[in-house]
């Protein structure tokens, strides 16, 4: 009598634990509970035959805050369309209008006079006009602001400025002291963001929610969690297609991707949204879709030039040769990626196409050439928290090994390998260049010239009087031609001399569920004006 | 009794200044100048003039003792520098970031102090039976399970294929969960094998046994008698190891997208941020030692043994 009560008891509490596990589960799908976020499939759900509410938010995510907020040079990345620039630009990465309508170039290059958008309002409800350029022109000019995209610098974007001025309400005119014809080029997007005047302090730090021109504006940031926008009704031009959208933060791509599969969100967006295995596992399933175009970023192995053997240009053409791009952008990622030997990105106008070369011969000539008989060990850095460039480290390891080239493989974090590059303790290190305007001027000023910051800061050890009469010649040219064959004969030399050992320019890769409409990758980011519910 | 206390918090005071004096070397013997990587996030390479600038406003053109002192005074002022990425005062991101962190420590302990003392309890209670056999072998999973794998295991059980919980973020109680218990895995296995062992140790005893013959039920003599008893272990176990989930919240916070201070740890590290990681390690350090001195008052609380130091009764 007593071991069945005693066994009865047991039951009723194991039966008990149970149900509290059930309740703690099931708790969570009672409607009373607290969920922040009324995802848009909770409010337009109810019946799959209903019409999408068009002013439903959507709910997108990236890896990082797109709004990091006042302390941010920007304020908030481009792909927010929170604010605009004077100059955008277009598919080709040709300058096009935006806040600025049209533009004159003197007949001597030194001065460029803008005619400004006119009716147009920032959020804060303010007159978008010279003074509000001349504004941002005089915070450009206070330091540097540092940002999670691009250092908003003056000097970067407005080389050999000299004065900046209003002509009338609606022009402005900039002087350099040099011929600046490809100035376009510098000012894209990143290069002329605009902002209301009124949202800054007087140190020319954001005082609040920053206030641009753009379709969308932010209503509420919460750091680290999310960025709430808003369509902005007195847009000057065609209004953005969603009434509201939330772009939360998920750092971990496994959990973007769960979160995407899940419905919680509708779309990745931003660089990193879905590496290239879970994209293809998800072009496979219903009800989502990638969108995928060139992307401004390229990748390619720095190599210490300040030393032995890569102080040889000889060594670093047979690295070159050595390496078999398409394996690497076929197997590791899935096909997304083009094969290139040139410094320069594809996105430019101004990239100039080379044929790949890959010769494992010759490559071992050139190499026995420096080497001799004798073979060497050099370190070889990556990342050690993105997968796929241990696999492909690796594979290049393999590759090296037969032209006489030991690589010790070290997985490092991103910032210990900028530290040791700089040291020139290193052989070999995987890095990344992103374009922050399509002036190739930039890249090879900062990977080509021997006083170049990268050039510096990786031990490129690079040196070619040619490219430095080059660029000086580039410089002074007034001729778009004239400028142009010196950006191809530069592109040249770097596919014949390898300041680096480009990999391959990288794609944009984002991903969407299908019940959105418009959503199409750019060169930067997707066009979020124009994504909206599909009916 | 004062006196223990007092014992207690001098032997804080060399706690407290190794904590700080190893935040400070950190930033101190990290690789590279941290003026120019004050000035160098995002991209930009500062001039010399800039650094050099930089320098002096940061102070480092000082001896490294004067630059400790400095600091130290600074951190007891609760100013803990401007970190390098964000620009943001170092102490008021920890304060913004903070309870999300104790809200899912918080969780986490409760699943931990909960799931271990029962586990324990029915696994003492059914000793060499069945259910002992399953609670230890799920114990052992529990163990050896590594948090990441197991957050995206349950992420794609709970959250992806049956939609039942949020995949990630910050929000109410039901974002809590699956952090909470992966957070509370490896501490609640633990607590289950000490409690179980504890237990039967305290079951062997004599008062038991006699409590036994007196015909006391078993369920009984384990949760009225025995466990208050073997409670003081487990107690200063599980005090141990919300050290543990402080830091272990690292690697849960950055899946599972939770503002906390782990997550920002992580971002640091990969920023090179080295304010902000000397904040972390100062704050994590303070807060653990906080902890330890609660579960030994707790336990003073607990076990005369302890209030009498040694004393006879």
């Amino acid at each position: 009598m007593r071991a069945s009560s005693k066994k009865r008891r047991i039951l009723a509490l194991v039966l008990a634990l149970v149900l509290a596990l059930a309740a703690t589960a099931c708790g969570g799908q009672q409607p009373s509970d607290p969920a922040p976020e009324q995802t848009p499939e909770n409010q337009t759900a109810p019946e799959q035959t209903s019409a999408v509410d068009p002013d439903a938010e959507i709910v997108l995510a990236g890896y990082r805050n797109l709004a990091p907020g006042e302390k941010d040079g920007y304020y908030c990345s481009k792909i927010l369309y929170v604010w605009e620039p004077l100059i955008t630009q277009d598919d080709t990465a040709a300058p096009q209008p935006c806040l600025a309508e049209s533009w004159e170039m003197s007949e001597d290059g030194t001065q460029w006079t803008f005619a400004l958008r006119q009716g147009v309002k920032f959020h804060d409800g303010t007159d978008f006009n010279a003074d509000a350029v001349i504004a941002n022109f005089d915070r450009m000019g206070m330091e540097v602001k540092s940002s999670s995209f691009y250092p908003l610098d003056i000097n970067t974007h407005y080389p050999n400025l000299e004065k900046y001025e209003k002509l009338d309400d609606y022009t402005i005119q900039l002087t350099f002291s040099q011929p600046a014809p490809t100035q376009l080029y510098n000012m894209v997007n990143f290069g002329s963001a605009i902002y209301s005047p009124g949202c800054f302090d007087e140190n020319g730090d954001f005082n609040g929610i920053c206030a641009g021109t753009g379709p969308f504006r932010i209503t509420e940031n919460v750091l680290d969690e999310y960025v709430l926008l808003e369509r902005f009704d007195d847009y000057w031009g065609e209004p953005a297609k969603a009434k509201t959208i939330r772009v939360k933060v998920i750092p971990d791509e496994e959990t973007r991707f769960a979160a995407l599969k899940s419905g919680e969100i509708l779309g990745v967006i931003d660089l990193r949204a879905i590496p290239a295995a879970l994209a293809v596992e998800l072009e496979g399933s219903d009800g989502f879709a990638v969108t995928t175009t060139k992307s401004t970023m390229i990748y390619f192995l720095t190599l210490n030039g300040t030393e032995f053997p890569f102080n040889d240009v000889r060594m670093r053409q047979a690295v070159s040769l050595a390496l078999q791009r398409k394996v690497i952008t076929d197997s590791l990622y899935y096909g997304f990626g083009t094969p290139t030997t040139n410094i320069l990105n594809y996105s430019t106008p101004f990239y100039k196409e080379f044929p790949v070369e890959e010769d494992l011969a010759k490559a071992k000539e050139l190499a026995q050439e420096v080497l001799g008989d004798e073979r060497v060990t050099v370190t070889y850095l990556y990342q050690g928290d993105a997968a796929a460039q241990k696999a492909e480290s690796e594979l290049i390891a393999s590759w090296l090994g037969e032209i006489g080239i030991d690589c010790d493989l070290q997985p490092m974090e991103y910032a210990n390998m900028k530290e040791l590059m700089k040291a020139a303790d290193y052989g070999i290190s995987r890095m990344q260049q992103g374009l922050s305007n399509s002036e190739p001027a930039t890249i090879f000023r900062r990977f080509m010239l021997t006083d170049g910051d990268q050039n510096q800061n990786y031990s490129l050890g690079y040196q070619s009087d040619e490219v430095d009469a080059l660029m000086e010649q580039a410089a002074a040219a007034l001729d778009m031609d004239e400028r142009t064959a010196c950006y191809d004969r530069i592109q040249e030399i770097s596919t014949q001399e390898f300041p680096v050992i480009p990999l391959y320019n990288d794609q944009t890769l984002m991903a969407y569920s299908t019940k959105l409409t418009g959503y199409e990758a750019k060169l930067y980011g997707i066009e979020l004006p124009l994504v909206g519910w599909a009916q | 009794m004062g006196r223990y206390l007092l014992q207690k918090l001098l032997s804080l005071v060399p706690v407290l200044l190794g904590i700080s004096l190893a935040a400070f070397v950190l930033g101190a013997v990290s690789l590279g100048n941290p003026a120019e990587l004050a000035l160098s996030q995002g991209g930009y390479t500062p001039t010399r003039e800039q650094v050099a600038a930089m320098e002096r406003q940061l102070g480092l053109d000082a001896s490294y003792p004067v630059q400790y002192l400095r600091w130290v005074g600074r951190a007891l002022r609760g100013d803990l520098g401007e970190s390098y990425s964000s620009r943001r005062p170092v102490a008021q991101e920890l304060g913004r970031r903070l309870p999300v962190t104790l809200k899912l420590a918080a969780g986490a302990m409760a699943l931990a102090c909960g799931g271990g003392l029962l586990l324990g309890c029915l696994s003492a209670l059914f000793r060499g039976r069945w259910p002992d056999h399953l609670i230890r072998a799920v114990v052992n999973v529990q163990l050896s399970v590594p948090g990441f794998w197991l957050a995206l295991l349950l992420i794609l059980l709970f959250a992806e294929t049956l939609q039942w919980l949020p995949t990630s973020g910050n929000g109410g109680m039901r974002h809590m969960i699956l952090p909470a218990v992966v957070l509370s895995t490896a501490s609640m296995a633990t607590a289950a094998r000490l409690t179980r062992s504890a237990l039967l140790a305290e079951l062997g005893k004599q008062y038991c046994t006699a409590a036994a013959a007196r015909g006391i039920r078993r369920w009984r003599l384990v949760v009225r008698n025995a466990l208050p008893n073997a409670a003081a272990p487990v107690l200063a176990l599980l005090g141990n190891s919300l050290g543990g989930m402080l830091g272990g919240s690292v690697i849960v916070e950055s899946v599972f997208a939770l503002p906390g201070i782990g997550s920002y740890a992580l971002e640091a590290i990969g920023n090179r941020d080295y304010p902000a990681l000397q904040g972390y390690v100062l704050l994590t350090g303070v807060t653990y030692v906080g902890i330890t001195v609660l579960v030994d008052l707790a336990s003073l609380l607990l076990d005369p043994k302890v209030r009498l130091e040694g004393r006879r009764l």
